[in-house]
């Protein structure tokens, strides 16, 4: 009953801060309730069920499809900016992958913070799930010039990464002795926030080849699914919906789940708002349409 | 490079230095980096010694330049402070300085999204009023609340949205844009190679 | 000039074909180092030539050009003859018609607008590297832009994210600034490094347009999730805005926050739009022809489709 009572004042102070806009003209009244909807459902939290798309079910069945023990490279080609969309979906990758025993390769092509997160994300979930470094899963890191780096590993991976993230020359890990470019490779998952999805698909997909599944930002995913619907790229995680979908079909709500109350209560403040605004809109023309003496 | 692409490595001679080329490639934008770190120096020292306005966010970039970069160069056997594991200075700043920054810039995204949704959906004429319905529907879909709220309308909605809108409409938009830009860079990439476009060079 | 530069062209493509004839046996080459060390090319082996490891690869010849790709060779000749043809074409001053871009058009009277308020002109040539086709094409522009604002004597700025777009776009407005006569009033720092990180350098510029007030803003380049900070900030000061992207999904945000937006290859079509160079609208319009071939092969496509006889079409454009 509080709960209710709690969102029923939170509606209340939405209609009162977008009164506030209108009347006065000012934007940060607007920003004031979106912070406002954002924050809300995590102290009060909302259980929304979540419906996985076909999107999500079609990367999550090819993961699922793979042969245990399969090779997997993960990428984390994302800035610490867009962490709440994209780690969850690393997370919810690396449980399904490491479930699946399967040898995960990561690396990342974003220099400030992309060797940093892939490092920190892989290890807490090789520790969950007992997994060795350089048995069961090796981070590459970064290296300059995405464009080389993708085309170069078609041809071999130590000629590009002569060692991994933490300096150790490739040849003395053990996972890397049978993995020695993209044909050693059986699944790649990109995990991005930017236009390196492209050059996976047009670099590596459509030279060597290699089933490509992405997760990306949710202002990203309209764009991909270009690639989908020709066939090119198996499955697409849309932003933190998306994660949450994956974390679903996975069995591990995760912190995706628990951001599905603020998306969702924001979205709706949004689409009231605008629909409120056209109404406005439309009353006001028509006050100044009679104003100026009707049609003429 | 172009022409690599349609050799194999091991039966040509353009095949095989195509992986040497692109190592090459990736050692030179590495030392590109210290163009940018000159520049910012540079810069932001002048506008230091010369008190311009604003000289101390100036001074706080400059100091955030060397106390972010020269620890995490260090070797890690002199401190465990240094390099970029666990422990050291650079992953301290990063975790708790920078990704946060940054994260906030990006959350700010959303207020602006609002700002900007509220005054590009109007529905000043019927072509408007196409965008504003669509974009509600969309918004809808793409929430698990909005989405629940379309299937109690009709089970089959969020399944056409996806249908028709996201993989009908958006889908041949999309198409017709990427084809576009990349015949349009293409041709420019041809222009540029044979020497006929030169505007970014000034001429 | 141009003989010279098309001769060169075929000479390349004979080359290329030539590479063919000079293929080596691959076991003459297992000392090699790419290829003894690692099964390379393998998964581009297998599905062509049904070879099951490399191990049986070296007991075979296997062509050195990749026949498999020979629909791609195809294209990118034809590609690239038109384009010549029309530019030579262009060449011989047939006056070609080029549709009104409204916001290039606009590109002079905001700059002005710029001049008459005494504010500065910012320009952001988008924020990925120099070897991306879109950051050429917003460095194209800087230049065009660079002439109008030293003719005017209007303050430019433009903040970029990579050190070789510093370099390339530094030499752009440098040489306006010289072609222009006005030399003396260029300064190394109109075009300066910011951050290489994507957010530091939106916040940046964001600080920039809220303290400053630029009269003009323009964003011309690949942009990203950073779109809507910059075109909201510079709509909030006040400027008058003109993007243009090859982003599909940063269009919209920039549609609805700035007065003009160039899409996708409007970017591209920009340095031929406000040069007139015959040279490069050529290209245009060769490029046109190509999209007309694009779209019957696409037309075709469906018929064969809806009549469910499109395979043998389809393999056409199959490429590995």
């Amino acid at each position: 009953m509080g709960e209710v009572l709690a969102y029923i004042g939170l509606v209340i102070v939405g209609v009162f801060l977008l009164y506030k806009t209108f009347k006065t003209d000012d934007r940060r009244y607007i920003y004031l309730a979106v912070g406002i909807f954002v924050i809300f459902p995590f102290f009060i939290p909302l259980d929304i069920p979540v419906i996985v798309s076909p999107e999500t079910q079609q990367l999550y069945d090819a993961v699922e499809a793979l042969p245990d023990s399969s090779t997997v490279l993960l990428t984390f080609d994302y800035y610490a900016s867009a962490l709440p969309e994209t780690e969850p979906m690393s997370r919810a990758a690396l449980h399904h992958l490491f479930r699946k025993d399967c040898k995960v390769v990561t690396l990342t092509t974003i220099p400030l913070g992309g060797p940093s997160i892939s490092e920190d994300v892989t290890r807490e979930m090789a520790e969950i799930y007992g997994k060795e470094y350089g048995i069961d899963f090796v981070n590459l890191g970064y290296k300059a010039n995405y464009v080389a780096v993708l085309k170069g590993m078609g041809s071999v991976i130590d000629i590009i990464y002569p060692t991994d993230n933490s300096g150790t020359p490739l040849s003395e890990i053990p996972m890397m002795k049978d993995i020695k470019n993209y044909s050693d490779i059986d699944f790649i998952y990109v995990v991005s926030d930017n236009g390196i999805v492209d050059y996976w698909m047009s670099i590596v997909n459509a030279q060597y080849q290699i089933e490509v599944g992405c997760g990306v930002t949710a202002v990203m995913a309209p764009k991909y699914y270009a690639y989908i619907g020709s066939g090119q790229m198996t499955g697409l995680l849309g932003g933190m919906k998306g994660a949450a979908e994956y974390e679903r079909l996975i069995g591990k709500k995760d912190e995706a789940t628990k951001g599905m109350g603020a998306q969702s209560l924001v979205h709706l403040f949004i689409i009231f708002s605008v629909l409120a605004g056209n109404i406005i809109f439309f009353f006001e023309r028509r006050k100044r349409f009679n104003q100026a003496g009707g049609a003429r | 490079m172009v022409v690599s692409f349609f050799f194999r490595a091991e039966g040509s001679f353009l095949g095989r230095i195509e992986p040497e080329i692109l190592s090459w490639v990736t050692i030179v934008g590495g030392f590109t980096l210290l163009l940018g770190v000159v520049s910012i120096v540079r810069v932001n020292y002048t506008a230091v010694k010369r008190k311009a306005d604003g000289w101390g966010y100036k001074l706080a970039t400059l100091i955030s330049v060397f106390v972010i970069a020269i620890p995490a160069m260090l070797p890690t056997g002199w401190s465990d402070q240094f390099g970029r594991g666990d422990g050291s200075i650079y992953k301290w700043l990063f975790n708790y300085l920078d990704a946060p920054m940054m994260a906030t810039m990006f959350a700010m995204l959303a207020f602006y999204i609002a700002s900007a949704a509220f005054r590009a959906f109007r529905a000043r004429n019927a072509e408007a009023t196409l965008l504003l319905i669509t974009a509600i529907i969309v918004m809808l879909w793409r929430v698990p609340m909005g989405e629940e709220f379309l299937l109690s309308i009709h089970p089959d909605i969020p399944g056409w949205i996806n249908t028709y809108i996201m993989g009908g409409a958006n889908l041949a938009v999309q198409r017709g844009i990427i084809i576009g830009a990349a015949l349009g860079a293409a041709a420019m990439a041809l222009r540029i190679m044979l020497g006929i476009e030169r505007t970014y060079m000034g001429k | 000039m141009f003989q010279n530069k098309v001769t060169i062209f075929i000479t390349l493509i004979i080359l290329l074909l030539s590479q063919s004839l000079f293929a080596v046996d691959t076991t003459e080459n297992s000392n090699l180092t790419i290829t003894d060390s690692t099964t390379a090319d393998s998964v581009i082996i297998q599905p062509v030539a049904g070879v099951e490891n490399l191990e049986n690869t070296a007991d075979n010849d296997i062509p050195a050009f990749r026949s498999e790709r020979l629909n791609a060779l195809i294209f990118m000749l034809l590609f690239s003859v038109v384009i010549l043809l029309y530019t030579r074409w262009a060449r011989s001053g047939k006056e070609l018609f080029l549709r009104k871009i409204n916001g290039l058009d606009e590109v002079e009277e905001a700059v002005g607008r710029a001049t008459e308020m005494g504010k500065p002109v910012l320009f952001v040539p988008g924020l990925q590297e120099i070897d991306e086709m879109e950051t050429i094409a917003g460095i194209s522009i800087l230049g065009r832009v660079a002439h109008i604002t030293a003719r005017y004597g209007t303050p430019l700025h433009v903040p970029v994210r990579y050190p070789m777009v510093l370099a390339a776009g530094q030499e752009v407005v440098q040489q306006a600034y010289i072609e222009e006569g006005k030399a003396d009033s260029y300064d190394v720092d109109m075009v300066r490094y910011v951050a290489g990180e994507q957010f530091a350098y939106t916040a940046t510029i964001n600080g920039y347009m809220m303290r400053e007030k630029p009269a003009t803003n323009l964003y011309m380049g690949a942009f990203f999730a950073e779109s809507l900070l910059l075109a909201e900030t510079g709509n909030a000061a006040g400027s008058i805005q003109i993007a243009g992207t090859a982003q599909p999904a940063q269009l919209p945000f920039f549609i609805a926050a700035c007065d003009y937006t160039l899409m996708g290859e409007e970017l591209y079509a920009a340095s031929a739009y406000l040069s007139r160079e015959p040279l490069l609208l050529g290209g245009l319009k060769g490029q046109d022809w190509i999209k007309l071939l694009l779209i019957i092969l696409i037309i075709t496509g469906i018929i064969l489709a809806s009549f469910n006889s499109a395979e043998w079409y389809l393999n056409l454009f199959e490429s590995v």
